[in-house]
């Protein structure tokens, strides 16, 4: 979100900066320009028509539904944009105590071979996510054959996990485990 | 500079020292590093009010990793000279079992 915002702030000034260069050469009547002229210069007379009167007709209080529900979305939009912006970005590395860190590739690295190693799992895809607080979130994705106990081989797999992170100390604070039926064909290991 | 290296020098022996390390991590994206003249010490980077010394644990650990890098930070933060000390455990080797 933070990149959308950017790239949103960056559109908006790069139009500022036009806007605010057109205008300067209108201002100083640099060649025949006349700043009355500049919004059809720019190519937004028809714009500026109909900003005008949309404008004029919010001020009097004569808009439709349709109107207000827009304007309100724009609002709501622009609120969640501002919001999302104020929040810190995400840690890059999981936080095990104060001042000790566990990197989100060693948390995967840990957890993947744990995954595999139940026999109906025939690949594993996990993702490690750090969190302000102490330790990781952690989502597994177990690959397994059609027909299999999905139920049974994700309460397994979450069992094993959580016994190995508690023996390593590796601190998990949300875990989990979803089991897909695969194509044996396409995973990584098509026989166990 | 040189009181940067030095203090570097320090925190890795301190770190290496420790049961469990396996070696000091060299960062992923940036390497993990202090610069001097014609010297690099790999493994910590001194910044002006930090230390942060990068770990990699041997698997399986001799105990739970947390203590192991708090161990590893108390070891470090006594030759930190007064800066906070952070440990990074950046990855786990699977150590062979010689007897085996």
């Amino acid at each position: 979100m933070r990149i959308f915002n950017r790239i949103v702030v960056i559109l908006l000034l790069a139009g500022l900066v036009y806007l605010g260069i057109a205008t300067v050469v209108y201002i100083f009547e640099m060649g025949p320009y006349e700043l009355e002229d500049l919004p059809n210069a720019l190519g937004f007379g028809g714009l500026y028509e109909g900003l005008n009167g949309y404008v004029g007709n919010i001020e009097s209080g004569n808009i439709d539904a349709l109107d207000v529900i827009v304007l309100s979305a724009i609002t709501l939009l622009g609120l969640v944009l501002f919001i999302l912006e104020l929040k810190p970005p995400t840690p890059r590395r999981v936080r095990m105590q104060r001042g000790t860190y566990i990197t989100r590739r060693a948390v995967e690295r840990e957890v993947s071979p744990l995954v595999e190693q139940e026999p109906e799992v025939l690949q594993s895809n996990v993702k490690v996510k750090a969190q302000r607080r102490p330790g990781a979130k952690v989502q597994v994705g177990a690959s397994i054959r059609p027909g299999e106990d999905a139920r049974s081989v994700q309460s397994e797999v979450q069992s094993r996990v959580q016994q190995q992170m508690a023996e390593t100390g590796v601190p998990v604070s949300d875990l989990r485990v979803r089991a897909n039926e695969s194509d044996p064909r396409q995973t990584k290991t098509r026989v166990k | 500079m040189d009181n940067d290296l030095q203090l570097a020098r320090a925190a890795a022996e301190a770190a290496l020292a420790t049961e469990g390390v396996y070696s000091l991590g060299t960062g992923r994206y940036v390497e993990a590093a202090t610069y001097g003249p014609g010297e690099k010490v790999t493994g910590v980077v001194v910044g002006p009010d930090e230390v942060r010394v990068h770990i990699v644990v041997s698997y399986p650990p001799p105990e739970p990793i947390p203590a192991l890098a708090e161990r590893v930070r108390e070891r470090a933060a006594l030759r930190s000279g007064g800066r906070a000390m952070t440990v990074v455990v950046e990855d786990l080797e699977v150590v062979r079992d010689e007897n085996l």
